[in-house]
């Protein structure tokens, strides 16, 4: 199979993944549960973990890196703590419905800093016109379907600027783009573990720039006489039994990340974006999504077939072995934005793992299948 | 030989605690926190040999762990608060 679907998960991970989450299953119990040496073990393997993710992600303090399940998880829990019913949220308009749906939950006046796809220097203009009355601001770093990289450090300084709590969702960039929680003056930044970061699925990190209010109780392992959660991180979060075998995992591919650098990868990508563009561009009766700016454009890129149903097309790749995405990809909003909330889009993103023969054998199949309909 | 405890909030706060030390070149050794000084349930505390509690306390202040209880535990078993 070409696995074209990284954005979703990517599938291909270094093999000290598995090999040390196997591992863990029979070695690890769980941090702050017992004295014994496989609580011990597992507290010691957590905490390495956590010091990973601070080093590589600017976070001043290694308690302040939370374990979640995904980055939704950790979107909720940064969302449920600064957000509350009527408070103005301005978010950009390519946020996915990890970020949306929450806030329509709380019943959040949600306001849209809308524009155009590629086009950083008009995102800045769009938040800083409707910065004055927003309480948080949620932004993507990079869009799920397009590849777009949002001019976020320039948006977080707006914010910072005026006392505005800032919320990132690096769900695309972790691992491709580096961040820095401290530099960016964010509140919090959540991310995946499954994506850019190599962990398995089921992981996720939340960085903290403050103690936010948990959407879950239970045994922490500390403080137990008292009935409320401590006020303290991770604990105040880190409700009920860790996932060791993906805290592994993810550290696993966080080391390979780490070693092969972040820019390293996201150059790797873009060529591989490159490519698939470029032959996607030359393909009859197909509109490529791309950026003609090199920066604004990373892993990932949309394109639609004249006369054909993005499904139709996601089938047929399917059934010939290469796996894409196609249809909204759980942000409606982006495809508002970009206009092709009608149709939907067909979504070829790619991981470190990917190689030129992929992508150069996945254009010779659809131009097969293009032909043909 | 009497052992310093360095008390700590969470499991977490202990494995910071003993990198830091362990940085320095101090054997800390992360335990279960006697029953008798746990007042709040199930907590987590750092052991370290008395030759070395002074440079311990400063390495670890100098690491920004400042909410610290110390306790000296005896060779009865004896434990008394110490003032950090």
């Amino acid at each position: 199979m070409i696995y074209l679907d990284s954005a979703a998960t990517t599938l291909q991970k270094p093999r000290a993944v598995a090999k040390q989450m196997a591992r863990a299953v029979g070695r690890l119990s769980s941090p702050g549960r017992g004295g014994h040496a496989a609580a011990m073990r597992a507290a010691d393997a957590a905490f390495s973990c956590r010091m990973l993710a601070a080093d590589m992600f600017g976070v001043r303090e290694p308690e302040n890196v939370v374990f979640t399940s995904n980055a939704t998880h950790g979107l909720n829990i940064a969302i449920k703590s600064l957000v509350k019913s009527g408070m103005r949220v301005l978010v950009s308009g390519y946020e996915h419905n990890a970020v949306m749906r929450p806030l329509k939950a709380i019943g959040a006046d949600i306001v849209v800093a809308s524009s155009e796809l590629f086009e950083p220097e008009m995102a800045v203009f769009a938040f800083e016109r409707k910065l004055r009355d927003a309480d948080v601001v949620i932004c993507n770093h990079v869009s799920n379907v397009f590849g777009y990289i949002l001019p976020v450090q320039r948006i977080a300084r707006l914010c910072d600027e005026r006392g505005i709590p800032f919320i990132l969702d690096a769900s695309q960039s972790a691992g491709v783009i580096d961040i820095d929680l401290a530099q960016l003056c964010a509140r919090f930044i959540a991310m995946p573990g499954h994506k850019g970061l190599y962990g398995p699925q089921g992981t996720g990190l939340l960085l903290c720039a403050e103690t936010p209010v948990g959407i879950m109780q239970g045994g922490t392992g500390s403080n137990s006489l008292s009935r409320d959660m401590p006020d303290f991180l991770p604990d105040a979060l880190e409700a009920g039994t860790h996932n060791m075998p993906g805290i592994i995992g993810l550290m696993q591919g966080m080391e390979f990340v780490h070693k092969r650098g972040a820019e390293r990868i996201m150059e790797h990508e873009r060529e591989l974006i490159r490519v698939a563009s470029d032959g996607l561009t030359m393909l009859d009766r197909v509109r490529v999504y791309r950026s003609e700016h090199l920066f604004s454009q990373g892993g990932v890129v949309s394109f639609t077939v004249r006369d054909a149903s993005c499904e139709q097309v996601g089938e047929e790749l399917s059934r010939r072995g290469v796996a894409v995405r196609a249809g909204l990809h759980c942000a409606p909003d982006a495809h508002r934005t970009a206009g092709t909330i009608d149709t939907g889009t067909i979504r070829v993103s790619v991981s470190a793992f990917n190689t030129k023969t992929e992508i150069c054998r996945f254009l010779d199949i659809l131009r097969d299948i293009v032909a043909k309909i | 030989m009497i052992y310093y405890l360095l008390l700590c909030k969470s499991i977490t706060y202990a494995q910071h605690t003993a990198r830091v030390l362990e940085r320095v070149g101090i054997s800390g050794i992360v335990t279960r926190l006697p029953k008798k000084i746990a007042t709040e349930g199930c907590a987590y505390c750092v052991r370290v040999s008395g030759r070395y509690i002074s440079d311990a306390l400063v390495a670890v202040r100098n690491a920004g762990i400042t909410d610290i209880r110390v306790f000296a535990q005896y060779a009865d078993g004896n434990l008394s608060e110490v003032d950090a």
